[in-house]
């Protein structure tokens, strides 16, 4: 056996703004009730944040019913980057304190943590928030006649202007981030300016200023948003898909983004009927995509074979959401992961990659477009609600990677379509409209022609030239992946996805641990992966998903003994706290 | 243009006396009598002895999976309007798995010709009942799906909005290629049903003996009404001819038109030159 090959370098420098120190920031939680305008209340705040160069990220949580009931944001903006939201506030707005109860676990309170709540609240804050030395600050957001809730000025303006007092922000800033938003809808503005000045005028407000941002304005935009606009960057020209939590914001953006590029866009009437028409826009020549969460995944799984089988370059994002079944449609998991790299019936090679952060998130369509375009097999990206759903600020893209194209077949340059001998796996692509370039792509095993055949010597030499691709794929993508903490550390983690954000910060903390997270989930980049776990005397594998899928694809890979299995189910992605408590007990 | 110029070097692998000859070759003639040129053509098929068809036509084709050539062949069509799409199949790829994807690619109007050989059976799979077996056959034969009433594919197709809707026999060839030649020719969905025997499930005899329920529509049918047609499709006996023709929509299918004009085609396939090289199609 060769020895391992040194790790090569990752392509982004891990945290190396944090290792500076930590950053400077601060957490906002903000709970409501369905219609208090939480979510807009949060945006407003990114944008302002993104506006003078500070950094953020806000994720929302929902109560059971999707309208109507309670809503949460949590805002956390700050001097560096960040894909975390982190798992304590230093604020905590709140306006009914009944509405808490729904968000236990993921909203919590330190000794210096101040809440801001309704005078007329008489109760006191729960337990499970975590206590708090300051006094809470009171202020009559809700207005009442004779004992009963009346309509008064919008709580989330009110809300704005007391938390502008309280980070020193300028009203205008918040006057300009209202007017963006609401542009011309007069009546509505006049309203919102009204209880912001209202909320900036109040006395005694406490005082947590904000980081100083950097000047230059950043801009702030979701998963979903990144994975259409990088996508889009990368050539896209047609998509098909089906709603579903948490993916449809990438078909929204989409049809108001793709066709200024002259791309196509269309909601099909079921992911199975998606997905053929994207390998038909496929066969046509066109660079294709679709996106979906689970049970989206699950019935396009006969189509992703034909995509392999017939050779027609595809990407699949699938925005993990908990399952199985419906599961919980809004939550977060990491348990797509098998179905990704193993479903479907039959052998058939796929490339199956995995989302960081935000950020990440365009990048990691070039690499999809590049790979499906050039080895001409199906691509998919696993996102995941968290993720998808999440908006973070972000620099603004100055010039995005192009993707590379297919090669296209011509009169001369022409082997068979699926000639056996090519040394990738890949045969120039012949498009509709080629002249004498005519041939059967099939889902039926076929012969170098693509005619139909059942013999099982061409059977097997097929599948040796498919999966040669894979071959090609994981030389290629040796380097598609990233580490986090010194090398010098002694323990490892393994995690993929967006476990990165929360990693990202952690190991800063914590310099006895160092991280390995792959990119490339299928095929993995084992050499580094070989070559990074040198020298370790612990070693986690981290996840979220109930069966361990991930440490169970490693397994089957290379040998895992004394390799710990930390996973749990999805629902609430990970927090530093339960990690530093998984940790405790694992290493015990 | 011949019709041989539309075929493959591949021999069908169909039963001797299949309908589906008669499809491939009234199919081609028609496309030839179009000057359609294989380069511009694709066939597209899901599963079946019937789906088999696109192997042995010249053309960008594709034999895909059962009952999904209909997303498929919208998916082309959407993205390379210039390129003239044909799916063929079944009546169990069509009305039993694919049955879903019908209305829809009827509502959207694509600028493609959907050809059923209906031959109420499974023939690839050996003989299963399928949506359109009546249910005298599935009693004699056996077979699941007694009490199960069969779906009528026209009446569903034309309620389901379609513009277009014709019915022939296999063994007609002439009406056949016909038939096939007005639909590829008309600009939206079309839709053709072919009716035939399988020779090796149901007996050499039973194609014939639907033929004869067979009759042509009168030649003062108005194939404008939609309210005759719906009535023809609903006769005891099989109405054969251009049951309905709606005037084009003021508004061009989805994947018609001008190919150098039309919006959202792939901007670098192709140069505007080779754009204008090709004739524009209906
Ligand atoms: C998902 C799936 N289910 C079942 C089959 C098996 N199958 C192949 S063809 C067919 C039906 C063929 O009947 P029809 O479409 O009427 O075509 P014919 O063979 O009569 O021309 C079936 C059930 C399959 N290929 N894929
Ligand atoms: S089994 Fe029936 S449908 Fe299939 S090829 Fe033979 S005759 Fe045709």
């Amino acid at each position: 056996m060769k020895p391992p090959a040194p790790a090569p370098a990752t392509a982004v420098p891990p945290n190396r703004d944090l290792t500076a120190g930590p950053a400077h920031s601060l957490v906002l939680a903000l709970v409501g009730s369905g219609g208090d305008g939480i979510a807009l209340l949060g945006d407003l705040i990114l944008a302002m944040a993104a506006r003078q160069g500070l950094y953020g990220v806000m994720v929302q949580s929902y109560g059971p019913q999707i309208r109507g009931g309670e809503s949460a944001a949590i805002v956390r903006i700050s001097d560096r980057e960040v894909q975390y939201e982190g798992d304590q506030a230093d604020v905590l707005l709140c306006f009914r304190l009944r509405d808490l109860k729904r968000f236990q676990g993921s909203v919590r309170l330190h000794p210096g943590s101040v809440a801001l709540l309704d005078r007329e609240e008489a109760g006191e804050l729960p337990d499970w928030l975590g206590t708090t030395q300051e006094e809470p600050y009171r202020f009559p957001f809700a207005r009442f006649e004779d004992g009963i809730e009346v309509e008064g000025p919008p709580k989330n303006m009110l809300g704005l202007g007391l938390l502008c007092r309280l980070l020193g922000w300028p009203q205008a800033l918040a006057e300009d981030a209202l007017r963006q938003r609401f542009g011309d809808r007069r009546e509505r503005m006049q309203a919102n300016l009204e209880a912001l000045a209202t909320g900036l005028a109040a006395d005694g407000v406490p005082s947590r200023p904000a980081p100083a941002g950097k000047g230059r304005g950043l801009f702030a935009e979701t998963g979903n948003e990144a994975v259409a606009r990088g996508a889009i960057a990368a050539g896209l020209k047609f998509f098909a898909g089906y709603p579903i939590t948490p993916s449809s914001e990438v078909m929204e953006t989409l049809i108001e983004e793709l066709p200024a590029t002259g791309g196509r866009v269309v909601q099909a009437e079921d992911e199975i009927a998606a997905m053929g028409m994207v390998l038909g826009a496929s066969f046509g020549g066109v660079p294709s995509m679709t996106a979906t969460s689970g049970p989206g995944l699950s019935l396009m799984t006969e189509m992703i074979g034909l995509s392999s089988m017939a050779e027609l370059p595809s990407i699949i994002v699938d925005c993990q959401r908990a399952g199985p079944a419906t599961g919980m449609p809004s939550r977060t998991e990491q348990s797509d992961l098998y179905h990704a790299i193993y479903g479907g019936h039959g052998d058939f090679p796929r490339v199956v990659l995995g989302v960081f952060d935000v950020v990440h998130a365009r990048e990691v369509m070039v690499r999809a477009m590049t790979l499906s375009e050039r080895f001409q097999l199906p691509v998919m990206v696993l996102s995941d609600a968290y993720i998808a759903q999440r908006r973070q600020i972000r620099e603004a893209e100055t010039s995005p990677r192009q993707a590379a194209t297919r090669e296209r077949w011509n009169e001369t340059s022409g082997p068979a379509r699926f000639d056996l001998s090519s040394a990738h796996g890949v045969n120039p692509f012949r498009v509709p409209g080629d002249v004498g370039g005519t041939y059967l792509a099939a889902g039926i095993e076929h012969n170098a022609e693509g005619y139909p055949t059942a013999d099982t010597a061409t059977h097997q030499l097929m599948n040796e030239k498919r999966f040669r691709k894979l071959t090609a794929i994981a030389e290629e993508t040796r380097d598609a992946f990233r580490t986090l903490g010194e090398a010098g550390a002694t323990r490892g983690l393994v995690a993929w996805g967006s476990s990165y954000g929360l990693l990202r910060e952690w190991v800063v903390a914590h310099p006895e641990y160092r991280i390995f997270l792959p990119e490339m989930l299928h095929p993995f980049p084992l050499e580094a992966f070989t070559a990074w776990r040198q020298g370790l005397e612990w070693t986690g594998v981290l996840e979220l998903s109930f069966q361990g899928q991930f440490h169970r694809y490693l397994s089957g890979l290379t040998d895992l003994r004394d390799v710990k299995s930390i996973a749990r189910s999805g629902g609430t992605p990970l927090t530093a706290s339960e990690l530093d408590r998984y940790l405790s007990e694992a290493t015990t | 243009m011949k019709a041989k110029d539309l075929r493959s070097s591949l021999e069908p692998v169909w039963c001797k006396g299949c309908g589906d000859f008669g499809v491939l070759k009234g199919l081609t003639s028609a496309l030839a009598d179009l000057e359609i040129a294989p380069e511009r053509l694709a066939v597209i098929s899901g599963i079946g002895c019937s789906s088999r068809l696109p192997g042995y036509t010249r053309s960008y084709a594709f034999n895909s999976i059962h009952g999904r050539a209909l997303p498929i062949a919208s998916g082309l069509k959407l993205s390379r309007p210039e390129i003239t799409t044909i799916v063929v199949g079944g009546d169990g790829d069509g009305f039993s798995i694919g049955l879903g994807h019908i209305p829809h690619t009827v509502r959207r109007n694509v600028d493609i010709t959907y050809a059923v050989l209906d031959n109420g059976i499974y023939g690839l799979t050996k003989g299963q009942a399928s949506p359109t077996s009546t249910e005298d056959f599935k009693r004699d034969r056996g077979l699941a799906g007694r009490g199960e009433r069969p779906l009528n594919p026209v009446l569903l197709v034309l309620s389901s909005g379609a513009g277009f809707v014709a019915r022939t026999h296999a063994g007609n060839l002439p009406h056949l290629r016909s038939m096939m030649r007005e639909a590829i020719s008309y600009a939206g969905f079309s839709f053709v049903h072919i009716l035939a025997g399988c020779v090796t499930y149901q007996g050499p005899q039973y194609g014939e003996a639907i033929y004869q329920r067979c009759d042509m529509l009168p030649p003062e049918y108005d194939p404008t009404d939609l309210g005759k047609a719906m009535e023809a499709a609903q006769a005891e006996r099989f109405a054969l001819g251009v049951l309905y023709r709606r005037p084009p929509d003021a508004t061009p299918p989805w994947g018609s038109g001008d190919p150098a004009t039309a919006e959202g085609i792939w901007p670098a396939l192709g140069s505007a030159e080779a754009k204008r090289e090709l004739p524009a199609q209906g």
